[in-house]
């Protein structure tokens, strides 16, 4: 391979990737996830962030950062308490890629400046080498058995599969390299005639002999029975010339015995120059997989162990504004979509069976992240897809209880407790608040009368029994004789005598209403949905009405048919 | 006396304080604990779809179910939360029909054998004050208490079945089993504003100030609580408010201390 291609190549990729890291990492200083991130400009979250990384450098901090690299970032000790075979995946495939970057791909500047005489077909490099990549080829492998066993037969995006793709190519290619240029007679002649100045075959045919028996090299007319006396006559030659730099390349556990299966193709592929060309290709996926990085998720490799990082810092509540919006929006990235948190999510058997997904943590980040670029909020010409995606993403927001276990189980330390709080402000702010936020911006009759003229809305004198048994049977409320006395025990009654957020209904009043068949009336008021659910009124009834547990009832009734109506001229 | 302890959502997260009192104050009294992997109590789940919220209930108890113990809650509202379920459900066939065969998705089953214990009552039937009395070594002589019940503890009586829903005497014989001596106040037995707080957070603010002046006129000098969300938000009203002299003790912390147990096992 010419240099100045070789250098050109890696100039262009190292360019690109710095480029994208760029880009990338931009984000961090420029998405705004929060309300309070909305108050601090990105050049004040980049002085936030230098402020905060400067004051943990040189402070007793610093020795927990110390900790946190090792343990966390190199040990993944996150991963290794919630999943192990994920972990051995991980560990595996970091210690693999990294060593092979050190004292293969980065040679010149590691290990030949570390140990003196290194050459890359010398023992125990050629087995270290194989041995490097099996363990990334194996971490690669159990990764995909993990997606395979978890169901995930498809990449949610394109470019990691193809990124995968790429990790395994420049493996393959490696691999085939190595065996090929071990069996190539072409690379035989190439150093004999640099080294010993002659590149005759009978000349050479001692020196062949041992290379072709102890080597590998598939020499054409040296294929079986090779005489060892012959061999052992090439053997001073071959110290003078050769022992310097090689040593039976038998170790190359991988590539020795891929060589052995190619010897019968090796003369076509050396007709065919394969060992440039195989380099060519290993070299340029290299490259493409260097300039790629930053573009795909595997930007994570990046974005995680800073996570982890900053979440031994401190909790996100200890930080300034800025340094709390730059670490959301790092969040995004650092997150490797590894599932633990779902797995944790206290939620998740709600999430099942109100067969909303959106109330995962992880599907929740992907709403956040969404939300963060302007992607989740429909627009006047979205259809009803996209109100019901947004809607659902909300609903997910807002039945989320802040147990915290999925920010305590995150491997990546990721504070997602602070994230949910922040895409709660953001959906509130943009419209989409919980709904007892979001009944409140119409009074009961308008709520009433925006149910009144749609033909396909269910009645309400026949509400869904399965849903609101009570409300459905008139023999759970007709019972009622009006004597208030739900009304005065009730302590939301008796605190809301001022008019600032005095309550439209009484209890009574809502009984009443459910007996003249006028439900609808009651779905959107105040006594509904400010109800404390103390249980007085119901406890207290002299009829025995579960007045409480009907108006439970309304309001999941009122979700349902006042969500259906919610759209209509604008969001709330 | 073995029970799976149900934490809930709040007490790990935000009162991690309670569990370690609790924890620490029922190894003293020979009730082992044992954690199970329970999820939410379905309580978030009760404004949308009655399913969803039963189903997530009854979910839990068939996971102490298959365990073979019986639940332990020191949260009321999870508390109220299950209690409520085992009712709808056993109440509407084709409810339980729906919870059975999701259950069985997952291969649980509930047969309806688990019990759901409050703290309280366990202490006071169970334990019995006697015991608690006999345990304590260093008695809160003098301190005056007064005990906050907690709305789903008491009511809907029939469902709670803790105490008397109009004239309720067990908390205030657990304070006096620690030495310190139960106030009477007026509103004892009202709601202490949380279930508002996110829906009309001015409204449940004045529930809990309410509250909260009404123990200080009454002299006390703490509000005891036995669920987080009432002892969440009194701390917050007061905390931020101009009169900290009243202080919101769990009552798992007013026992361990009479216990002579040390504050910081307490988290204290």
């Amino acid at each position: 391979m010419s240099p100045a291609l070789f250098q050109t190549a890696l100039d262009a990729s190292l360019a690109l990737c710095a480029l994208g890291l760029l880009w990338r990492s931009s984000a961090w200083f420029r998405l705004r996830i929060g309300p309070d991130a909305r108050a601090v400009t990105p050049s004040g979250r980049v002085a936030a962030v230098l402020r905060g990384a400067a004051s943990a450098l040189f402070s007793r901090r610093a020795l927990r950062l110390l900790g946190a690299f090792l343990l966390d970032v190199l040990f993944l000790r996150r991963l290794f308490a919630s999943e192990k075979l994920r972990w051995l995946a991980h560990l595996l495939i970091v210690a693999g890629f990294t060593l092979l970057l050190l004292m293969h791909a980065l040679a010149p500047l590691v290990s030949a400046r570390l140990f003196p005489g290194y050459q890359p077909t010398l023992a125990p490099y050629l087995f270290l080498r194989n041995f490097f990549g099996v363990m990334l080829l194996v971490g690669v492998a159990l990764l995909l058995f993990g997606r395979w066993r978890a169901g995930l037969a498809q990449w949610r995006r394109p470019t990691a599969a193809v990124f995968v793709a790429l990790l395994g190519f420049v493996l393959a290619s490696g691999f085939l390299l190595e065996a090929h240029k071990i069996a190539s007679p072409r690379a035989f002649y190439r150093m004999s005639e640099q080294f010993i100045g002659s590149s005759d075959s009978e000349e050479l045919k001692p020196l062949r002999a041992l290379w072709a028996s102890e080597y590998g090299v598939a020499f054409d007319d040296l294929k079986a029975g090779i005489d060892p006396r012959l061999a052992d006559q090439g053997r001073t030659l071959h110290g003078d010339a050769c022992a310097a730099c090689h040593t039976p390349p038998a170790s190359a556990f991988v590539s020795y015995p891929v060589a052995r299966l190619l010897a019968p193709l090796t003369g076509r592929l050396d007709a065919g120059h394969a060992a440039a060309w195989l380099l060519y290709l290993h070299v340029f996926a290299c490259f493409l997989g260097l300039a790629s990085l930053p573009f795909t998720r595997f930007f994570h490799v990046v974005a995680a162990p800073i996570s982890v990082l900053v979440d031994a810092v401190g909790p996100s509540s200890a930080m300034s504004a800025a340094g709390r919006a730059s670490r959301r929006a790092l969040a995004l990235d650092a997150c490797v979509r590894c599932g633990v948190c779902d797995a944790r999510c206290s939620v998740a058997p709600l999430a099942r069976y109100l067969g909303n997904p959106g109330l995962l943590p992880a599907r929740k980040l992907q709403a956040t992240a969404a939300m963060a670029s302007g992607r989740l909020l429909p627009s006047g010409q979205d259809g009803d897809a996209q109100w019901d995606a947004a809607l659902r993403a909300a609903d997910g927001a807002f039945l989320c209880t802040d147990c915290g276990r999925c920010t305590s189980a995150c491997p990546v330390g990721l504070d997602l407790a602070d994230l949910w709080q922040a895409g709660r402000g953001d959906l509130a702010a943009a419209g989409l608040p919980a709904p007892a936020q979001w009944v409140q911006a119409r009074p009961a009759l308008a709520w009433a009368e925006l149910l009144e003229p749609g033909p396909a809305l269910q009645k309400f004198s026949d509400p869904d029994a399965s849903m609101a048994p009570l409300c459905a049977d008139r023999r759970s409320f007709s019972r009622c004789v009006q004597c208030q006395t739900c009304t005065n025990v009730c302590p939301v009654v008796a605190h809301s005598t001022d008019c600032e957020h005095g309550i439209d209904l009484t209890p009574q009043k809502v009984m009443n209403l459910l007996r003249l068949g006028l439900g609808d009336l009651a779905l959107g008021s105040r006594m509904v949905w400010d109800c404390a659910t103390c249980y007085q009124c119901q406890e207290n009834c002299p009829e025995g009405i579960r007045v409480t547990d009907i108006l439970c009832e309304l309001r999941a009734l009122a979700v349902r048919r006042l969500g259906a109506v919610r759209g209509r001229g604008g969001v709330a | 006396m073995r029970y799976a302890l149900f934490l809930g959502c709040k007490i790990p997260s935000q009162l991690p304080a309670y569990a370690v009192s609790t924890r620490a104050v029922l190894a003293q009294l020979g009730v082992t604990l044992i954690d199970l992997a329970f999820d939410c109590c379905g309580y978030p789940a009760r404004n949308v779809s009655r399913d969803a919220f039963v189903l997530a209930a009854i979910r839990n108890l068939a996971l102490a179910e298959r365990a073979g113990l019986d639940v332990l809650t020191p949260c009321t509202c999870c508390f109220g939360t299950l209690r409520h379920a085992i009712r709808f459900q056993g109440e509407d066939a084709a409810l339980g029909a729906r919870v059975a065969s999701a259950l069985a998705e997952e291969g649980l089953a509930w047969s309806g054998k688990t019990e759901v214990e409050h703290l309280l009552p366990l202490l006071s039937r169970k334990v019995g004050v006697g015991a608690l009395a006999a345990a304590v070594r260093a008695p809160r002589t003098g301190l005056r208490v007064a005990a906050q019940y907690g709305c789903h503890a008491l009511r809907p009586s029939n469902i709670a079945r803790f105490d008397n829903p109009t004239a309720p005497t067990m908390f205030e014989a657990l304070i006096r089993a620690t030495g310190a001596t139960p106030v009477d106040w007026p509103r004892r037995l009202d709601c202490c504003g949380d279930p508002l707080h996110q829906a009309n957070a001015p409204l449940s603010e004045d529930l809990t100030r309410a509250k909260i002046d009404d123990a200080l006129e009454s002299g006390a000098e703490a509000i005891c609580t036995a669920c987080p969300h009432c002892h969440l938000r009194f701390t917050a009203v007061e905390s931020g408010g101009t009169d900290p002299a009243l202080r919101t003790l769990l009552y798992t912390q007013l026992l361990g201390l009479a216990m002579g147990l040390p504050a910081a096992s307490l988290g204290l």
